[in-house]
């Protein structure tokens, strides 16, 4: 039996006096490949936030291996959702990666062991021929892979990656889950990604998040549960973010 | 030029504009990574609320600006750190308070004869050697600094959020860095003026940074044009008998409006490789 890597219970978490997330309970187990889905504002980048210790809860409590998440944060591997902050910044994807192998007591030099071990998180997403070129000078495909690298720097025993193909194009896409599913011998994933249907043949379990979460330990993607998960009113609708598209798959199934 | 190096002041002037540029290229890079521009002016603005303190009280210059600079450096720090998006705000307000206090004590000062003029354009021909000395001690330790923290600093600079959950004391280096700019541009008003110092912060870093492959490149290269834009500024103002903080400024001024243009035309003329 595989321990729980992660336990949420009751945790409530309002901004600027607005409820984001409301009674939340969950419980991960170790080397789960979770899916996050749900509409947009609907919590998930929040709850990543407050899993890493970024935003503290209102109520309720986190505990990550169990610690508290700033205690645990060096062993979380986190790639954002924007990776275009700071995009005119004079720094080199090799400096970037960099940044992975920082630690609270060591984050003044870098050793030749953190470099060789930012090659090889820059070899294995297969973008190690760019290590000396600027970040500017990069697609935004390309940029999302050099956090991940960054990400993979840490050696993390869990990765959050938040909408992680937002800038890649389908085929990019298949080689970025096809690594993850690699990565997931070792390590917990969570990955926030409007892909349903893809996301399906990869992970081990969906966890739906819109204000209150659903968690489901199964990979499968059922018509409720993106009901449920995308249940959100009737002008998000209109902007035809998810509902659409897999509304016209469930329909062909 | 070379002449005129034979008069002390002007020596005094070329070693003060020499320093200057390298506290500058440092700082100022800094300053534009993290989009504080606005900051350093509510500081630079904010100090002289430190002048009028230091002549009212009767007490010593450095003392009483550098005082009341990092205490407003400090509470604008904090208020960045708190809330990023509506710090401009507040800064806008302390930068006015700091000028209106001190505008205010130089009127209540008795026996004021100040020129208000020397502390905002300065007067790099008229630097005594005193200032000489401190511009070296703060050059010695910003270097210092920026070489010691250059990973950490990079890290805060680049993405702050990432830094903070890899250990990296965030606001630690915030607070040394600010701290610093704060140092740096009093130390720098009394020789070429607040907009001097706001000018010399930001236009050598602003045209590096899109030269530059790296954060040390980039401090490298704002530190050889703020030494180009001093001594040519400099050179002008002695041959032209012009005021030589504004001389210098727009000798800066149109090296920036020169590397848009060029810019823009290479982007023109570049075959549409990207």
């Amino acid at each position: 039996m595989k321990n729980p890597i992660i336990e949420i219970s009751h945790l409530y978490f309002s901004y600027n006096g607005t409820p984001v997330l409301r009674d939340v309970s969950l419980h991960i187990r170790e080397k789960e490949f979770v899916a996050f889905i749900g509409p947009n504002g609907g919590g998930k980048t929040t709850l990543i936030k407050l899993l890493l210790g970024l935003l503290k809860p209102d109520r309720g409590t986190i505990r990550i291996m169990g610690q508290l998440p700033a205690k645990v944060a060096h062993r979380i591997g986190y790639v954002p959702q924007d990776v275009s902050i700071n995009k005119s910044f004079p720094i080199s994807v090799m400096d970037v990666v960099l940044m992975g192998r920082l630690k609270s007591h060591g984050w003044t030099r870098i050793s030749k062991k953190d470099r060789h071990a930012a090659n090889s998180a820059l070899e294995s997403i297969e973008m190690l021929e760019f290590k000396n070129r600027k970040i500017d000078d990069l697609s935004g495909g390309q940029r999302e892979r050099v956090f991940i690298a960054r990400a993979l720097a840490t050696d993390p025993d869990i990765l959050f990656l938040d909408e992680p193909t937002a800038n890649i194009d389908s085929q990019g896409r298949t080689y970025l889950y096809a690594l993850l599913k690699e990565l997931n011998k070792t390590k917990t994933i969570f990955v926030v990604s409007h892909d349903t249907m893809v996301l399906s043949s990869y992970v081990t379990s969906v966890a739906c998040v819109n204000k209150d979460v659903h968690y489901h330990d199964d990979a499968e993607i059922t018509e409720e549960m993106l009901d449920m998960g995308y249940h959100c009113p009737v002008e998000l609708i209109a902007h035809g973010i998810p509902h659409r598209i897999l509304k016209t798959h469930g329909d062909n199934q | 030029m070379i002449e005129a190096l034979q008069f002390e002041f002007m020596r005094n002037a070329v070693i003060a504009g020499c320093f200057t540029s390298l506290i500058c290229g440092v700082i100022g890079s800094f300053v534009v990574v993290n989009r504080l521009v606005f900051l350093a002016g509510g500081i630079a603005h904010a100090a002289f609320g430190g002048i009028g303190i230091a002549f009212f009280f009767g007490i010593p210059y450095m003392l009483g600006t550098l005082g009341f600079s990092l205490i407003a450096a400090m509470i604008m720090t904090a208020v960045v750190l708190k809330n990023k998006s509506r710090a401009d705000t507040f800064i806008g307000i302390l930068w006015a308070v700091g000028m209106a206090t001190g505008i205010i004590l130089l009127d209540m000062t008795p026996g004021y004869n100040v020129n208000l003029m020397s502390y905002l354009f300065g007067s790099i021909l008229a630097v005594p050697g005193s200032d000489i000395g401190w511009m070296i001690g703060l050059s010695i330790f910003t270097i210092t600094a920026a070489v010691f923290f250059y990973r950490g600093l990079l890290a805060i600079s680049y993405d702050d959020e990432f830094a903070r959950l890899r250990g990296v004391p965030v606001n630690l280096i915030y607070f040394l860095f600010i701290g610093l700019v704060a140092v740096s541009i009093v130390i720098i008003i009394r020789v070429v003026g607040l907009i001097l110092v706001i000018a010399l912060l930001t236009i050598p870093p602003y045209i590096a940074e899109k030269y530059s492959r790296s954060l040390a490149q980039m401090m490298i290269l704002s530190t050889l044009l703020a030494v180009v834009f001093n001594l040519s500024g400099l050179w002008l103002a002695y041959t032209y008998n012009l005021t030589s903080g504004a001389t210098i400024i727009l000798v800066a001024a149109a090296a920036f409006f020169f590397s848009m243009i060029a810019d823009a035309v290479l982007n023109k003329i570049r075959p549409e490789t990207v």
